[in-house]
């Protein structure tokens, strides 16, 4: 897609240097790039393992892929968008939306395209990062990872699946060649990709079947075209685009009681579903199968207003017996009954509690971050580790929101991080949490934890932990919270080393000063 | 609510019943919540409770109107200080009034100063003006004659555009029935039509927030400002909302009042809160 070609990678095999490497060029990746290029007094590099920016809206292009969170609050408060198309942009209007930012803000010529990072050590000796990649080698003497928690897909363990002789693909990993129409298709998982597949793929199977494991709680999706004039509005008075963004904010941050199990929070929005659900379901029988056995929030809400309409369909059946094994013809029913398929779309989800770059990166003892979080993720401030000097986790622990953007999130890592790098730079220093002070925060997380939805709502979600039972992927308290907290950095709760290669002259010792 | 206690206090002749998410949690910071003209604790304070009750200890109570005759503010003053006494012993809490609420609030501050950490003032006024007074004629001749369309005036002017336009046709009937099935306004009602209680701002003491809405049909915005301006010891915020606050931004309403009452001198005499955008 980018012409790499013009870049120097590794002059003569040896290794680049820079002082902020970045992975990733998603949503994060992207964001925290810009801010660097516009503060503009750090040279920085991103890695990015595909041949294009974007992230999981680059990855996930399946029919129907669009935002469940509206798109004025989905994107960048630093780059605000006036031409939304609709409420719930489509996934090439938001692909297209973080194509532009890399090239509109200058961050292509930063971006070396299809790397793989496959390892990142932090070298004592010279306090550096080195990150080796499928093609070079860097040196930095900031990393931060951006690598996503949506971003390797996650395969259900059902015996047989290699087995299987039709198509098969996930959901992230759609394979647009294949042509579905007319075809015997299974879709497995009801997640947030299930729910806006199954409507899109139901038009044009001959026979659909969606496996079913446990039922989602689904709401009404209130998405409107934007009209000329809407987005004239926003384009000519952004302080409109600006108060709509604020009020999707706080709407979203008022929904937080509803993790906390209050039960008038629970009440209006358990009704919500339930009515949304007897509306478009009338069939007694179906409408029990769709019906969801845990608390609301437990898992991820959906949105959607076709999905329910969907499984009405003559060619679509919904299948809650559950698999036993699947076989080079199709899906084998735990009643043995057989479900023939041509293409099977596997749409469980991503590698979320336990991150697949978490293996590559090394701390200073040599260990690597997910030896670290064997017992679950955690971070200091929800972005810096233990062990790991002068590297920062974007979307890392802790991070994740039931109900709320992202974006939010990331732009507050963002700033953060911006004054980490700011503050290792200004005083040549290296910089790494406390161990006392990485236990007591996590410990306030798992505090704020207890109570919740999440843990006691009676599911199984990507929310935790497998082996702790631990919540260690969303954030557990107000999105504004997390601001509050994690919005600004301070040397405070971090060892603070003098970095061991800088000039001795002019730096006065650091250590200590935590 | 979930674990929320409920009790009485007497009231000269009066029972008034409130909410405690805390019993005797001697530790905690108490927060003292009063409700509005069309509202009870639960009406009112639905969302705004809990989100407090994960930090503070917190208080709401009902309010009860007299059974004839114009209600003087000391007869609701009363009732306030008998719940704060009763449940806070000799602990200073933090009073936030809203609306109605924030009238009585207010003169509570000024009358009985010893009892308070702090005031949390949201979309309260000084003196009722001529805008009020012809909306609350309008309201009065919809009511006596028994309207049908006094629920949705009152939804109306309750609510900014936003909030309104992000509702489907069964919500905003829903909200018109919750009015007209609501507590009775009409005392409360005739009580803010003759509020002025300019003269006695001056003797508010104790640190100070005012919440003004700036999309309020109801408490027009510069009543908050005049507030701000009348007591010495105040900060100002204010939210994009109308007059229900504490139905379309709870939450935002939330975090200003947990940053003040965690600190209530933390931002000085004369503050004006920079709006956070998301």
């Amino acid at each position: 897609m980018h012409d790499s070609s013009k870049i120097d990678r590794s002059q003569g095999g040896m290794p680049v240097k820079t002082e902020v490497l970045i992975i990733g060029s998603g949503f994060s990746g992207l964001g925290m790039a810009v801010a660097l290029k516009r503060e503009g007094k750090r040279d920085f590099i991103v890695l990015e393992r595909a041949s294009d920016v974007g992230g999981t809206w680059r990855d996930n292009t399946y029919p129907g892929a669009a935002c469940d969170i509206q798109s004025h609050l989905y994107s960048y408060s630093f780059r605000p968008n006036p031409e939304w198309s609709r409420v719930y942009a489509p996934q090439p209007e938001i692909l297209e939306y973080l194509r532009a930012t890399a090239r509109d803000e200058g961050i292509i010529p930063h971006v070396r395209f299809d790397e793989t990072v496959v390892d990142a050590s932090w070298d004592p000796a010279e306090s550096e990062w080195r990150v080796k990649t499928s093609s070079g080698e860097y040196r930095a003497l900031a990393l931060v990872s951006a690598a996503g928690h949506l971003s390797d897909p996650s395969y259900p363990d059902i015996a047989g699946l290699a087995s299987f002789q039709g198509e098969i693909f996930h959901s992230a990993r759609w394979d647009h060649a294949y042509e579905p129409a007319g075809k015997r298709i299974g879709v497995i998982g009801t997640g947030a990709s299930a729910i806006q597949i199954v409507p899109e793929l139901a038009r044009v199977a001959d026979h659909l079947t969606v496996f079913q494991r446990s039922a989602p709680y689904v709401i009404p999706r209130r998405d409107h075209v934007y009209s000329p004039a809407e987005k004239g509005l926003f384009a000519r008075f952004p302080e409109a685009a600006q108060d709509l963004r604020d009020e999707l904010f706080w709407g979203n941050e008022s929904r937080f009681p509803q993790r906390r199990q209050v039960p008038a929070f629970i009440e209006q929005i358990t009704e919500l579903a339930l009515n949304h659900l007897k509306n478009q379901v009338p069939d007694d029988a179906l409408r029990e199968k769709l019906t969801p056995s845990y608390a609301i929030g437990c898992k991820r809400i959906l949105l959607s207003n076709d999905y329910y309409p969907t499984l009405m369909r003559p060619n679509v059946s919904l299948q809650t017996t559950g698999i036993s094994h699947i076989d080079p013809h199709g899906v084998v029913l735990k009643n043995q009954e057989r479900v023939d398929l041509d293409l099977l779309v596997v749409a469980t989800g991503f590698e979320a509690t336990e991150l697949p770059i978490a293996q590559v990166i090394h701390g200073s003892d040599g260990q690597s971050l997910a030896a670290n979080w064997e017992a679950g993720g955690q971070a200091y401030a929800c972005t810096t580790v233990s062990g790991f000097p002068n590297f920062f986790m974007m979307l890392g622990p802790n991070t994740g929101l039931g109900a709320g953007s992202m974006i939010f999130m990331i732009e507050t890592q963002i700033n953060y991080i911006r004054e980490g790098i700011g503050f290792i730079f200004d005083n040549a220093a290296c910089i790494d949490p406390c161990p006392q002070a990485q236990r007591d925060y996590v410990e306030s997380i798992y505090r704020r934890s207890a109570g919740s939805v999440w843990i006691e709502g009676g599911c199984s979600s990507w929310y935790l932990h497998p082996s702790s039972g631990k919540l260690t992927t969303l954030w557990p308290d107000f999105m504004s919270q997390f601001r509050k907290e994690n919005g600004s950095f301070s040397p405070g709760g971090y060892r603070v080393d003098a970095r061991v290669s800088a000039e001795p002259a002019g730096q006065q010792a650091l250590v200590g000063q935590a | 609510m979930k674990n929320v206690y409920d009790g009485k206090a007497a009231a000269g002749g009066l029972q008034v019943s409130y909410y405690d998410s805390d019993p005797g949690n001697t530790q905690a910071e108490i927060i003292v919540l009063l409700h509005g003209t069309g509202g009870s604790a639960q009406n009112n304070f639905w969302a705004l409770f809990p989100m407090l009750a994960m930090r503070h200890r917190v208080i709401a109570l009902d309010f009860i109107d007299p059974e004839s005759g114009c209600p003087e503010a000391d007869h609701y003053v009363e009732q306030a200080d008998a719940v704060i006494r009763h449940v806070a012993l000799d602990k200073a809490v933090h009073l936030v009034g809203y609306s109605f609420g924030a009238v009585i609030a207010a003169l509570y501050a000024a009358r009985r100063r010893s009892c308070l950490a702090s005031l949390t003032l949201v979309a309260g006024w000084v003196k009722t003006d001529t805008q009020q007074k012809l909306r609350n004629s309008i309201w009065r001749s919809l009511y006596e004659s028994g309207h049908e369309a006094l629920g949705s005036f009152s939804v109306l002017t309750s609510f900014s555009q936003a909030f309104l336009n992000s509702k489907n046709e069964a919500e905003i009937e829903g909200l018109v029935r919750s009015v007209e099935t609501g507590p009775d306004r009409s005392r409360k009602m005739e009580f803010n039509k003759n509020v002025d209680i300019g003269d006695e701002l001056a003797d508010i003491q104790v640190p100070s927030l005012v919440v003004g809405c700036l999309q309020d049909q109801m408490v027009p915005i510069r009543h908050s400002r005049m507030l701000f301006g009348a007591i010495a010891d105040c900060r100002y915020a204010e939210v994009v909302s109308g007059h229900g606050i504490v139905h379309e931004r709870p939450s935002e309403l939330f975090t200003l009042i947990d940053m003040f009452v965690r600190d209530p001198k933390g931002m000085p005499a004369g503050h004006v809160v920079k709006n956070s955008h998301a």
